[in-house]
């Protein structure tokens, strides 16, 4: 880079600077032969505490003996800076995981992302829904491997003790306060309940169990997220939940609230199986008996397929990849999210994208996995909707709605004024 | 104040220090107490770290603070043997040796130049290097990784040394220092013969040992520290510092604050070894270099 | 050096001479660092001038749009909010930090027992991980469980602060962070600046029959003017840059009440991929740093005069 010291220096050189640093420079050097043996690269995050990306490396390479599979490991917290760096920079791997839902539109819309529609049509059924965020103009360019939908967790031995009945898995919110009531008296119990800081434990219920919630949201009127807050704040100010500001400025966590029987109930999501599972091995967490059931629901009307929250994590090439390494690729994506990958993951307590009979008894054999009816049930028959529709003003209304939930569940704004606060914010950002 | 000041107490250089007789125990007494609540409130954090380190996860956090650990030493234990540790002290140990030895050379190299000759430009050139301090490095970090792959320097230890080792802050602080030694001693140097170069290497140099002390530590643990740098530029697991190898134990859902906390007590201990071996050099000034102007 | 060896002959040299000369060894001093800065620091930031008046995502190409992102950003009422919560906290930090910096530093510069395990001490905070630092005053400024409350209720205090829950109290509670994680910082830079101060001004003045005040106004202020001048400069840019203090302690919470600008970039750029909006927000930041910095070059140059 010379151009800094040619005449008239600072609007030439910007320019030059500007011409060679934003021209997307293609993926990996090494080009590979159609037939001979390939190696592809996959983006992971914090291996060490993350197996499933190792494990399904593995696992493939068995069934593809030409095939290697390199992970190469990303932060986890901040995974989207770094593969947004990467991509810019033509460095990125052969394959990435779109880590939430919210910056989907940021890769697909930026072209970064291989259309993999063929792998799409050949999922199985039960996939099909979860693939549908992933889906642009009929196209597709992510598969889900997992899907993480938020149930009610439930500590049975803290329930007995205040002789409380069991979810039956019919509970309305409405139930659920009540019993939250109720055991926020139990024997050692901080609250009923434990409502995590994140914006998404109010407002994903909101969104996917309102009549239009993801319309709405995606139109920035966000007064449908009201009675969820008001369920929420009522919840705290009874002292049947753990208060937000308490939770925000001692850092809680959920692990800790639950795993250490504080709390007799909590929603999350599913990949708090496999946690609390580890946790109650290694002593970070007590033993005790626990089980799931499908999350509260807004009237009894969804109570035989009931509705819940959660994120798919799908797997997408990277655009600039290798032509001849695009095979071998999408036979990748077809194993993670197929059976055999989805059981692999079952294994080890992670709850795939696919929930057929036999990866549900993959993951109900695990030993720690509770084994009652209801659990079962819970995972098989549950229907989850995304977290938040996708489209490319997401990220935006995002933040504008995290502004809200901090405002509100901190008790500094009233629900309708900080709702009606973020509808302006959202004319002001994205316009009408 | 009297005369007889000077006799009782050599030592004049703050107002603190200075009184006689019943004056001195009262400030001193003052001065102690002070400092005494400032300690507490100044290591309370540390202390909690020390003790969060010998917890077990889910006993970090809790509503009250506890301040009695769980004695989990095996936290020591096991953030070097399941763990990388090693491999990040090491890189973290060879980056900040490195840039801060680039940085105080360069820097006070550069900083002679800036402040005790006179050349046209070199306000320009000056103001261009404050300027850039002004922009915040989030901003342009995307253009920079870009550029800093085609030189092919990114996933490399020399991608840090680079982004580093130029810094404004080093020249702006030793610039600031070089104004304050006496230019009649620059010019009876030239008389004696001694070429620029000669003297910034033997008079401003040695004069200038407080500044160079506090560049030295500074730079040492900003990028003993640094976090954002090692994220976006070393992504090989062997290349990483202990900053960026910490966050291994931050997980998509979960996180191992005690382990976090044990390496973050590592982490801090070489920079407080640093610190109390190397702060004679700070306290140490003109009149105790034996030079006068 | 040849050159040099010339400037010591005894005929004086033709002025242009010298000015060439002058330049060449001036060059020869600033070179080393400055062409790693031009290419590896100065380059990026000038793209990023040019990235300001486009529509950047990162991505594509980087479409020309004029002042449209400097239209949007007069009628952003986020960027203003961000931009008020910047000042705010630069405006109080600044003064604060610094003068208690300077009191930390002519303390510890004295010959008290223990000076040197406080000093050690006294740099703690900045070395400390941040994220346990943000945790440890979290749970401080906890308003029901935190001890300041419980010591605040215990003082009669019948309705304390709801400290970082509270949009009126975030602000001030991050800047009682803010002071207390720099402080040390900026000690040992004064404490350099102090070692740069003659110790025969000191016996003049006393001789003068100066007391304590009037040496410190006298002598020990005048004296610093220098290192006063660039911990000024240094801790005003990095308070309004402000960024991973805001983030670790309330993300810009609770609504908006800690949002400050460099947040608003790193939302707007890496959150929300838009860069171009992103850079010229960080060009308003960069011209608000500059000229807070002429202004104290100003002001540094005419007390000096």
């Amino acid at each position: 880079m010379d151009h800094s010291s040619r005449s008239r220096p600072t609007r030439f050189a910007a320019l030059l600077a500007v011409a060679a640093l934003t021209a997307t420079g293609c993926s990996s050097g090494d080009s590979a032969d159609a037939d001979g043996p390939v190696t592809l690269t996959v983006a992971g995050w914090s291996i060490a505490t993350t197996p499933e990306f190792k494990l399904l490396a593995e696992s493939f390479e068995k069934t593809n003996p030409d095939v290697t599979v390199e992970i190469k490991e990303y932060d986890a917290a901040n995974y989207d800076t770094q593969m947004t760096a990467d991509l810019s920079a033509g460095s990125a791997p052969d394959l990435y995981p779109i880590k939430c839902l919210c910056t989907f539109s940021t890769y697909q819309g930026g072209g970064q992302l291989l259309d993999v529609s063929d792998v799409a049509e050949g999922l199985d059924e039960t996939v099909k829904t979860a693939v549908e965020p992933y889906t642009v103009d009929g196209a597709s360019y992510a598969i889900p491997y997992r899907e993480d939908g938020w149930y009610l967790f439930y500590n049975k031995d803290m329930f007995e003790q205040a002789k409380a009945e069991l979810p039956n898995g019919q509970w309305t919110w409405d139930n659920f306060a009540q019993a939250a009531q109720q055991l926020s008296t139990a024997d050692g119990a901080d609250a009923g309940t434990y409502n995590h800081v994140w914006p998404s434990a109010v407002q994903g219920f909101a969104n996917a169990q309102s009549a239009n919630g993801y319309q709405d949201f995606l139109a920035g009127n966000f007064a449908f997220m009201e009675p969820f807050y008001q369920r929420a704040l009522a919840l705290q100010e009874s002292g049947a939940a753990v208060d937000y500001n308490t939770a925000t400025t001692n850092s809680l966590t959920y692990q800790s609230e639950f795993g250490t029987q504080k709390v007799p109930m909590m929603l999350m999501g599913s990949w708090y199986i496999g946690t609390l599972i580890a946790q109650q091995e290694s002593g970070d967490a007590e033993k005790f008996e626990w089980g799931f059931a499908p999350a509260p629901q807004v009237d009894t009307s969804t109570l035989d397929a009931p509705v819940t929250f959660g994120g798919p994590t799908g797997m997408g090439i990277n655009a600039g990849i290798d032509e001849n390494k695009v095979a071998a690729a999408k036979e990748f994506l077809t194993y993670i999210s197929g059976a055999e990958g989805a059981s692999t993951l079952a294994e080890i307590g992670i709850t795939p994208a696919n929930t057929s009979e036999t990866v549900a008894e993959s993951l109900f054999s695990v030993e720690g996995v509770p084994t009652d009816e209801l659990s079962r049930s819970t995972f098989t028959n549950h229907v989850i909707r995304p977290e938040v529709p996708v489209s490319e003003n997401t990220a935006t209304i995002n933040t504008i709605l995290t502004d809200a939930h901090t405002a509100i569940m901190s008790g500094s704004s009233d629900v309708t004024g900080a709702l009606e606060k973020a509808k302006q914010e959202f004319g002001n950002q994205i316009g009408n | 104040m009297s005369l007889t000041d000077t006799r009782v107490t050599p030592d004049l250089r703050t107002p603190a220090a200075a009184g006689p007789g019943r004056r001195i125990s009262f400030w001193r007494v003052l001065g102690y107490i002070a400092l005494t609540v400032a300690a507490i409130g100044v290591l309370a954090p540390f202390f909690w770290m020390v003790l969060s380190s010998l917890k077990t996860n889910n006993n970090v956090f809790t509503v009250p603070i506890r301040w009695v650990p769980d004695w989990q030493f095996g936290n020591y234990v096991d953030i070097w043997t399941k763990s990388d540790m090693l491999t990040w002290v090491k890189n973290t140990l060879i980056l900040s040796v490195v840039i801060t030895f680039l940085q105080v050379l360069t820097g006070s190299f550069a900083a002679y130049g800036f402040s005790r000759l006179r050349w046209p430009g070199r306000d320009v050139l000056f103001l261009a290097y404050l300027a850039t301090i002004a922009v915040p490095w989030q901003a342009y970090m995307i253009p920079q990784f870009i550029l800093f792959s085609k030189l092919n320097l990114s996933n490399t230890l020399w991608a840090m040394v680079a982004l580093q080792a130029f810094g404004a802050f080093g020249v702006f602080l030793m610039k600031q220092f070089y104004e304050t030694v006496p230019e009649e001693l620059s010019e009876a140097a030239r008389l004696d013969g001694l070429s620029e170069y000669g003297i910034w290497r033997r008079i401003m140099l040695p004069l200038s040992i407080p500044a160079i002390a506090s560049l030295t530590l500074l730079t040492f643990v900003n990028v003993w520290n640094d976090y954002l740098g090692p994220l976006i530029y070393l992504r090989d697991p062997d290349l990483w510092t202990i900053q960026i190898g910490l966050k291994t134990f931050i997980g998509q859902y979960n996180a191992q604050y005690a382990l976090i906390m044990t390496g973050s007590v590592l982490s801090v201990l070489p920079i407080a070894i640093v610190f109390a071996l190397g702060q004679k050099y700070f306290v140490q000034g003109i009149a105790t270099t034996g030079i006068k102007g | 050096m040849a050159l040099t060896k010339e400037l010591r002959a005894a005929r004086p040299p033709r002025p242009g001479a010298l000015r060439r000369r002058n330049t060449l060894i001036g060059l020869s001093f600033v070179l080393p660092n400055f062409i790693g800065f031009a290419v590896l620091t100065l380059v990026p930031v000038l793209a990023l001038f040019y990235l300001s008046f486009t529509d950047w995502n990162v991505f594509g190409r980087a479409n020309w749009t004029g002042t449209a992102n400097l239209e949007r950003l007069l009628n952003d009422s986020s960027f203003w909010t961000a931009l008020r919560n910047t000042l705010y906290y630069t405006g109080v930090h600044v003064p604060v930090t610094m003068a208690l910096s300077l009191a930390l530093a002519l303390l510890l510069n004295t010959r008290l027992r223990g000076v040197r395990f406080f000093r050690t001490a006294a740099f703690f905070p900045y070395v400390t991980s941040i994220v346990a630092v943000a945790a440890v005053w979290n749970m401080m400024f906890s308003p029901d469980s935190g001890p300041i409350n419980q010591l605040l209720a215990a003082a009669g205090i019948a309705d304390p602060p709801g400290w970082t829950t509270s949009t009126d109290w975030s602000m001030p509670s991050v800047i009682i962070v803010g002071v207390w994680r720099d402080l040390g910082f900026y000690m040992l830079l004064f404490l350099a600046g102090l070692q740069t101060i003659p110790r025969e001004l000191y016996e003049a003045a006393t001789i003068d029959g100066a007391g304590a005040w009037q040496r410190f106004r006298h002598v020990t202020l005048p004296g610093l003017r220098p290192t006063t001048f660039f911990i000024s400069v240094i801790c005003t840019i990095g308070s309004l840059k402000v960024f991973d203090l805001i983030l670790v302690m309330t993300q810009g919470g609770p609504g908006q009440s800690t949002l400050v600008l460099s947040q608003y970039i790193y939302q707007k750029g890496f959150v929300q991929n838009q860069f171009g909006y992103a850079s010229s927000i960080s060009v308003v930041l960069f011209l608000i740093c500059v000229s807070v910095t002429l202004v104290q070059f100003l002001v540094n140059r005419r007390r000096n005069a």
